[in-house]
């Protein structure tokens, strides 16, 4: 154990010192406020829904408890894949991997060391954000102190089981597969899983839950739900034990709790010897070279650009082959094609028939509405692919630096590159939406039009905010949309869409309702509708180049 | 061909370079010696236009790296210590990619190209991703790279790190042809040996500040050294400084 501890000795210190840089940083508070803000709202929604379920006669133990059951399923699922993904990385791919396998310490306690580590970082999110859950149950229920406790003695077994068995899939997994394949391989089932188990939810159209004609169906569901889960899931361990914890019975908890840690104990044992047996040839094995999966012509991509000025040209070529060589962001792109479908789906299915509102003027407030709505699309796009193309360079960047291309006409060439294809997505989806919902050809225009004038303000916030904010470091930049620059990115094209829209959106009613109700515009109504889309224009150009310039004045300091 | 004058870079009170005067002639081949945190690297990247001077100037080929940056890094190829590179990228793509980068005439490109690959051997292993390269492929690469825009200055940063014995004798009879074709080649090593067998000059930079300039008798003069080679100049050359 005393070697374990050495080995963890570093992330240790390294978490320490990182605590000492960032004393009193800005990021920090603004981090762990929005980080409050989510504990809070959590807690808040689900004491309300457990309140409410305490209403509901002769039910509300019951959907409370079947809550608790799906939270911990969905608690354990969630961990399982999570952790794959950080024991991988942490086992096989961490650069760090080969200084600390030539140490004179035996391979299982390297790996019971880096499993730890694993554990420890794959869990204590999820962890974190579940504990409100928890409390709400022990309020609503006016439960003891043993119910507190009970939850961590019951949620660490669970996190330490759920991270040892993913470990041992990927012990068993990397012996096969080489850890680079295997990772994308889990990250695309596990998007693929979520993906279609969310399309199916949504294909199963809850909204009819509402209409009283389904409701003889919802009470079979009620039947449904008193049926227990499965005894060899560990969620069914933890439940079980929470279970009897609320309802007073501490003793049955404690078993149940018993169980959840022999069962942990063994599941470790299990690995270690595992572990003994294959670690090192997986990680032996995981350094050998990739072969590549496809090969494509490099001549043919320099035809069909050759119209383009050099730089642009190689910039644009180096962005396309290293995005589809890089397996990791293949996910991306799937994830953004289901967003755009369940984004498609929704506009399709509005039950305007039924709305007791006037359907012309319910399909065009949507139509507005969903102006805002793709803007916020485009944010998420903008933010998972050009926010992050600075960082990208990762340690290459030198090659820009040392060449004859300043630095503002690299953003201007990553802006232009990123321009172009989101225009036409958000163009796309725009129009596609209008067609579905059938709007008038004043709001078709208006939609096209201020997309047109929002894609390059919002894709400049990306690529200025990712430029100003660079992580040339990260194993993964297109996870830095969660770091601080992504955030102030977020927020900045949040804001941006939400004034744009609020400008137009007095304008857009006169006008449209004018349309109706066959009157005009007086002199002042006409003064204001255009001074409102004169302001939207001019702060779309500055949208532009404000934060083009604050990414090019923050990037060429950056190595001052 | 570069000229730096009062060169000055200052991290917080550290100065890692203090006012360095330097002026090499075209053709030149310089060597740029030095113990370790001796400010050799920060001048390197200073003169490459990858880090702002806090004070002085950096002069290649008459333009001033400060105010017209792009022109004065069309005249430098770098090759730096370290061979980072775009990995999803073949090595024939990364060239290509070069060629883009500093306006080369495609037409020339792939004869080019092949020219370099061939001299390093690299030509068999040019359609590979550069992610399956050892450490010497990738710097031979780097060096492929920094050529194929025919510079007028070559910076080089530890040339000879990750080569094998045949890499680093193809290096120095192409550092001795260029610079016999007028190429300046300024070299910052820690192989003394090298330094003295190539160089024309050698420059000693120590805690910032460069304390001889020279070629290898002008350093032994200034070493008080009469019998010897260039290690004990350089010891005896920073060690008189550090005792100082």
């Amino acid at each position: 154990m005393k070697q374990v501890i050495m080995l963890l000795k570093p992330r240790l210190w390294s978490f320490k010192n990182r605590g000492i840089a960032n004393e009193g940083n800005i990021r920090f508070f603004l981090f762990a406020g929005i980080g409050i803000i989510f504990w809070v709202g959590i807690f808040a929604v689900s004491h309300r829904v457990l309140v409410y379920f305490q209403k509901v006669e002769n039910f509300g133990d019951i959907l409370a408890f079947k809550l608790l059951s799906m939270i911990l399923l969905v608690f354990f699922s969630l961990l399982i894949f999570s952790s794959i993904l950080t024991s991988l990385s942490k086992l096989y791919l961490s650069k760090d991997l080969a200084l600390v396998h030539v140490l004179p310490v035996p391979s299982e306690k390297i790996y019971f060391a880096r499993w730890i580590e694993s554990t420890l970082d794959s869990s204590w999110m999820v962890m974190v954000y579940t504990i409100p859950v928890f409390f709400s149950y022990g309020i609503v229920y006016k439960t003891g102190i043993f119910f507190y406790i009970d939850i961590a003695l019951t949620l660490f077994p669970l996190c330490i089981i759920s991270s040892a068995l993913s470990a041992l899939v990927v012990l068993l997994a990397v012996v096969l597969l080489p850890a680079s394949r295997i990772r994308s391989i889990f990250v695309f089932l596990g998007l693929a899983v979520l993906i279609i188990l969310y399309i199916s939810f949504r294909l199963l159209k809850p909204e009819r839950l509402v209409n009283p004609e389904a409701f003889s169906s919802v009470l079979f569901y009620f039947k449904d739900l008193s049926t227990p889960s499965s005894p060899l899931l560990p969620s069914t361990w933890a439940f079980d034990s929470l279970k009897a914890a609320l309802t007073g019975n501490n003793s049955n908890a404690m078993f149940h709790l018993a169980l959840s840690w022999s069962g942990a104990f063994f599941i470790i044992f299990v690995d270690i010897w595992v572990a003994k047996v294959l670690y090192f040839k997986g990680f032996s094995k995981t350094q050998a070279a990739l072969v590549r999966l496809f090969k494509t012509q490099s001549k043919g991509f320099n035809i069909f650009f050759s119209f383009l000025d050099g730089p642009v040209r190689a910039f644009i070529i180096k962005e396309i082959k290293t995005f589809w060589r890089d397996q990791t962001q293949w996910s991306q792109i799937f994830l953004i094609g289901a967003l755009i479908v369940i984004y498609l789906y929704n506009f399709s299915v509005l039950p305007f028939e039924k709305s007791p509102i006037k359907t012309i003027y319910l399909q065009n407030l949507f139509s507005f509405l969903n102006m805002a709505l793709a803007a916020f699309v485009l944010t998420a796009i903008t933010a998972r692919f050009a926010f992050p193309s600075v960082s990208i360079e990762g340690n290459a960047f030198w090659i820009v630096r040392s060449s004859p291309i300043s630095i503002r006409a690299f953003l201007w060439i990553k802006f232009f590159i990123y321009l172009f294809p989101l225009l036409i997505l958000s163009e796309i989806l725009i129009i596609a939406t209008n067609m579905l919902l059938n709007v008038t050809p004043f709001m078709m225009y208006l939609s096209v039009i201020t997309l047109f004038f929002m894609t390059p303000g919002v894709v400049a916030m990306g690529i200025g905010m990712g430029g100003a904010y660079p992580d040339f470091a990260s194993e993964n930049p297109s996870q830095s949309v969660s770091s601080f620059g992504g955030l102030i990115f977020m927020i900045l094209s949040a804001a941006y869409i939400g004034i744009v829209t609020i400008l137009e959106a007095g304008p857009v009613y006169t006008v449209f309702m004018s349309g109706i109700k066959g009157y005009k515009l007086t002199y002042l109504q006409w003064i204001w509708v255009i001074g409102s889309f004169l302001i939207a224009f001019l702060l779309s150009i500055l949208a532009v180049i404000l934060p083009m310039k604050f990414g090019e004045k923050k990037l060429v300091v950056f190595q001052r | 061909m570069i000229y730096l004058k009062n060169l000055s870079k200052h991290f917080g009170n550290t100065k890692a370079v203090d006012r360095l005067n330097l002026h090499i002639l075209p053709g030149e081949i310089f060597g740029f010696i030095g113990p370790n945190g001796a400010g050799k690297t920060t001048t390197i990247l200073m003169m490459a236009g990858l880090l702002e001077p806090t004070e002085g100037s950096v002069t290649v080929d008459g333009i001033d790296m400060a105010s017209q940056p792009e022109e004065a890094k069309k005249r430098i190829g770098l090759i730096p210590d370290r061979p980072f590179l775009y990995e999803k990228l073949t090595g024939m793509e990364f060239l290509m990619f070069t060629a883009d980068l500093y306006g080369i005439n495609l037409e020339n490109f792939s004869e080019k190209a092949e020219k370099f690959l061939s001299i390093f051997s690299l030509l068999d292993r040019a359609h590979e991703l550069i992610e399956s390269y050892s450490h010497g492929m990738k710097q031979r690469l780097i060096m492929s790279a920094a050529l194929l825009h025919d510079p007028r200055l070559i910076i080089v940063d530890e040339p000879m790190v990750g080569l094998d014995p045949k890499g680093i004798k193809i290096v120095i009879n192409l550092f001795r042809e260029l610079s016999s074709n007028g190429t300046t080649i300024f070299m910052s090593t820690h192989t003394l040996k090298l330094a003295e067998d190539v160089c024309d000059r050698i420059g000693v930079i120590n805690k910032g500040s460069l304390i001889a300039t020279g070629t290898i008798s002008d350093l032994k003069e200034a070493a008080q050294i009469k019998k010897g080679d260039l290690e004990k100049v350089f010891f005896q050359l920073t060690e008189e400084k550090n005792d100082s």
